[in-house]
């Protein structure tokens, strides 16, 4: 835990202070977290802000202090869910466009336009929102949470509140969802490179 | 099938890889300057609406209890007058009633 319990006490009172130094606390792992679950750099600060927006008016309602990141976690996810739902985003890198891309962006790399690390970096975020698109905005803020920012089934479980097995089932049909769109993208490049090299 | 399996581990592991990757590729943001004073702003613009649907909610209810005080009094009030005519019976109800028939038979009966 990044503050101690005393501090949330205090911001539960009503302690404007405490309240700030909690939000500076945490601030930066939320950033994160939302950024990956939203892939929109633009509203990240945005949904940052709603979710320490439902924490001042919900804190009176934490009792103890073990619950206080799986909830905050909670409001992270519940926040970055209604945002994704409200804008229902259409990936502008689509399934089928995915292998044009990386040729657009090759070329780019060809002109010296782009650095070849941020090429890479760029072509990765564009490749793991595309395969996450296949899945629902609920399953894919459920997949990231496991696979990108590393929590457990025990974190998960306190989130979510519903037992291991039920999130086993989801998180073990989200990606095979994830590995089936994956499995198409490869299937693709590899038949339109074929193609080229008929031409 | 071990080529079918073989090939579903390789998928796994790409797809493990691509997530390890884009943790790496989505580093945590810094926020920007007006991060926390824009926090504020929201708690201050919300507790201010909180502030007036509270007033509004109680205006809402006392005027309902107001309303409901008056309708209360209103039917109160004709039915308090209402007990005279009721302490009498159906008879001498219709008896009055008749009052003025009477007097025509009273008159007929003279010629």
């Amino acid at each position: 835990m990044l503050v101690d319990f005393e501090l949330i006490k205090r911001a539960q009172a009503g302690d404007s202070a405490a309240f700030n130094e909690v939000v500076l606390a945490y601030r930066k792992r939320t950033l994160g977290t939302i950024a990956r679950l939203i892939s929109r750099p633009e509203d990240v600060e945005d949904v940052a802000q709603e979710v320490f927006l439902r924490l001042y008016f919900s804190l009176d309602q934490l009792r103890t202090a073990e619950v206080f990141e799986p909830w905050l976690y909670r409001l992270t996810v519940n926040a970055a869910y209604d945002y994704l739902r409200k804008h229902r985003r259409r990936m502008e890198s689509r399934m089928s466009d995915l292998s044009e891309q990386q040729v657009m962006l090759a070329d780019a790399v060809a002109g010296g336009r782009v650095d070849h690390e941020v090429r890479q970096q760029r072509q990765v975020r564009e490749t793991v929102d595309a395969l996450l698109s296949a899945v629902s905005e609920a399953d894919r803020i459920l997949l990231t949470l496991k696979e990108v920012e590393g929590l457990s089934l025990k974190e998960l479980e306190k989130i979510y509140r519903v037992n291991e097995n039920a999130l086993k089932v989801r998180l073990f049909r989200a990606r095979q969802r994830v590995l089936k769109a994956l499995g198409e993208t490869g299937s693709e490049s590899r038949g339109k490179g074929t193609a080229k090299a008929e031409i | 099938m071990s080529i079918y399996s073989n090939k579903r581990g390789n998928q796994d592991a790409e797809l493990n890889a691509l997530f390890h990757s884009y943790r790496a590729a989505c580093p945590d943001p810094e926020p920007s300057a007006h991060f926390m004073p824009e926090i504020w702003r929201r708690i201050e613009e919300r507790q201010r609406s909180l502030f007036f649907l509270g007033r509004w909610a109680r205006a809402f209810v006392t005027a309902a209890a107001v309303l409901s005080l008056g309708m209360a009094a209103y039917l109160y009030i004709p039915l308090e007058g209402n007990t005279v005519f009721s302490a009498e019976s159906y008879v001498e109800a219709v008896a009055a009633g008749h009052a003025v028939d009477s007097a025509e038979f009273v008159d007929s009966s003279l010629e």
